[in-house]
């Protein structure tokens, strides 16, 4: 009978009721198309940056987050990676030595970081670098004495393809150590910082050049379909690798840049999300309250021929969140096609972004699109209805208070 | 109690407070109310009749004194607990009719049944029996605005009865209705009183229904005047 009641009662005020629903759907649409847009460009962010060595989680020798130096490294990494590989949830991972080093030419010389990767294992679609190739072709032999620079730096060393480039670097026994390849290949991400001082050279080469064993390494980088597993995969390595001397990080504590820059967006974006509900509670607020007010009568009525004033609470309540619901089936009419529209095509805004324009050390995507996680769905839904039956809490107070008779005084 | 005994005042006073102005709506009443009775309560315009009326129907609490339902003391009990009386034992009709414009005749019928918790089979038995006897059957579909003040006026008797309460407060009933209407509905309270046994209490000046009356008080200024009984 009450929910019959609250149903019937929103539609005595069929425009009102429209206009209050409709900006709730807005507010939806505006709520979800944001937590979209987020979870779409923090996923593709992570994956750039992912991409750029260190993988979603990676696996280090101990202490080599803090002093990353050559003389750190793991022992027979190859063995670890095959072990690693074996695991539910990972769809790659890649033996890398990564490190700082000095690249230079016969007139100049600046610093960078150093990336030796096994060309048999590494996949363009796990590594940035192979994927951005202009110019030249990478070394597909891990002995060959070539590198891939990026293109930023060839500008700076004035290095072309088939040029020599001298690499220095500390090795495993703590002396200074240089050798000489080959330019073969040069990627350009859009990053400036990267592409100004990256190089990528053949692991086994740079083993024999930093004094390793055949099977070490600094870095096994290890991919997964579903960034935000990361933790997951990473507890379970730690199950699995009882890892004496080796660290297991995921993203956030390898990219603290893009960790933070992330979590400041996030924080912004669930502030604006926090604004946009307040708004739309407020708008809810208005509607109960001003239909509570103009029925003032019939409550008292109500109240005066038995209803309990908890019962007038609920009916308030149920009013409230059938406004809610209605907006809600607004809400999935607007945002279906335009989720549709956002998750295949999105809006381009390569006009209006610089390009190489970068967040947290990884190149931004001008096309902006959506995809939506379920958690993101499940957290936008339970604050929709919950700050609408919070709305709903005072203009529900206010009924259940309603004095029988000066109420049925009024017209 | 004494036996048959439904309701009772003892020494009841209310005031009101209109800014800084007193006013007595009851003083001192007494008053003791049998089951069965067919009660006028009679008096000039803010003589105090609907405020006792509210009094008995657990809607206002005297200043003083105290009013006894079936012997409870109305003045002890909380919001809670008067809510219950009143959708328990009491049932109300009203002047302007009050249906709920949102049900229909047959729902707002069955309104105070569906608060209590009636299971629907019953409160479907128990509605259309009383829609049939008061002439509202076929009509039970239709919502407030498409019955005539009569009509709706029986819906709300029937909403006021359906639930057996011990007594039924009926607040100037007849003085939204011409007078052939006015005459059916009080054939219809009267029949229900003699048949059922059901308890009215009026507050009225309408000739119509003081003729109908078992007992007749009457009330000047919140003071009783008279208590007289009819033959």
């Amino acid at each position: 009978m009450i929910l019959t009641m609250a149903w019937r009662n929103l539609w005595r005020r069929k425009r009102r009721t429209l206009i209050t629903s409709s900006t709730v759907a807005i507010g939806l649409w505006v709520a979800m198309s944001f937590a979209g847009i987020a979870d779409y460009s923090y996923t593709k962010m992570i994956n750039t940056s992912a991409s750029m060595g260190y993988g979603h989680v990676s696996v280090e020798p101990a202490d080599y987050i803090n002093s990353p130096t050559f003389n750190k490294r793991i022992a027979d990494a190859e063995g670890l990676r095959d072990e690693i590989m074996k695991t539910e949830g990972i769809t790659h991972a890649s033996i890398k030595i990564i490190g700082q080093g000095m690249f230079g030419t016969a007139t100049k010389a600046v610093g960078g970081l150093m990336l030796g990767i096994d060309p048999s294992r590494e996949r363009p679609t796990e590594n940035l670098f192979l994927r951005s190739i202009v110019e030249g072709t990478p070394f597909n032999n891990a002995d060959s004495r070539e590198v891939v620079v990026g293109k930023k730096l060839a500008e700076k060393l004035n290095l072309k393809i088939g040029k020599k480039l001298v690499y220095t670097a500390t090795d495993a026994t703590g002396n200074i150590v240089s050798e000489m390849a080959r330019v073969s290949a040069i990627f350009k991400t859009g990053e400036e910082t990267v592409d100004g001082s990256t190089i990528l050279l053949p692991i086994n080469q740079l083993r024999r050049t930093l004094h390793y064993g055949p099977r070490d390494a600094t870095l096994i980088s290890i991919f997964i379909d579903d960034q935000r597993q990361a933790p997951r995969i990473r507890t379970m390595l730690q199950k699995k690798l009882n890892p004496a001397g080796i660290d297991i990080w995921t993203w956030r504590e390898t990219q603290h840049e893009l960790a933070g820059t992330i979590a400041l967006d996030r924080t912004l974006h669930n502030l604006f999300q926090l604004f946009v509900w307040l708004l739309v509670a407020a708008g809810i607020l208005d509607a109960i309250l001003m239909s509570v007010l103009e029925r003032k009568r019939e409550m008292g009525v109500m109240m005066a021929i038995g209803m309990s004033p908890g019962a007038l609470f609920r009916l308030v309540i149920i009013e409230s969140f059938l406004t809610a619901l209605l907006g809600l089936g607004i809400g999935i009419l607007i945002n279906t096609p335009w989720y549709w529209y956002m998750s295949t095509t999105g809006i381009d805004l390569s006009s209006m972004v610089p390009e190489g324009y970068g967040a947290g050390g990884v190149l931004v995507d001008p096309v902006i699109k959506i995809r939506i996680y379920k958690e993101s769905v499940a957290i936008t839904t339970v604050s929709f209805f919950s700050l609408t039956l919070l709305a709903g809490l005072y203009p529900a107070f206010k009924a259940s208070r309603v004095p029988p008779v000066e109420s049925m005084k009024t017209s | 109690m004494e036996d048959g005994e439904i309701a009772r005042f003892e020494n009841v006073s209310k005031i009101y407070h209109q800014g800084k102005i007193q006013v007595a709506a009851l003083k001192d009443f007494s008053f003791k109310m049998k089951k069965g009775d067919f009660t006028v309560v009679s008096g000039p315009s803010g003589s105090g009749k609907t405020t006792l009326l509210n009094v008995l129907g657990a809607l206002d609490v005297p200043t003083s004194g105290a009013v006894y339902l079936e012997g409870r003391n109305l003045s002890a009990l909380d919001r809670t607990e008067l809510s219950r009386i009143r959708r328990d034992r009491i049932g109300f009709v009203f002047q302007a009719y009050n249906l709920i414009p949102v049900l229909t005749a047959y729902e707002n019928a069955e309104f105070v049944m569906a608060i209590q918790g009636v299971p629907r089979k019953e409160r479907r038995q128990r509605v259309m029996a009383i829609l049939k006897d008061i002439g509202l059957e076929g009509l039970e579909d239709r919502r407030p605005d498409e019955l005539s003040g009569g009509q709706q006026q029986r819906v709300a008797i029937a909403r006021a009865i359906v639930t057996n309460p011990v007594v039924v407060l009926a607040d100037e009933p007849t003085a939204n209705l011409d007078s052939h209407t006015a005459d059916s509905l009080l054939e219809i309270m009267e029949v229900l009183n003699h048949q059922k046994g059901i308890t009215f209490l009026f507050s009225t000046h309408d000739p119509r229904v003081m003729e109908r009356a078992h007992r007749i008080i009457r009330l000047t200024d919140g003071m009783l005047m008279s208590d007289e009984e009819q033959p």
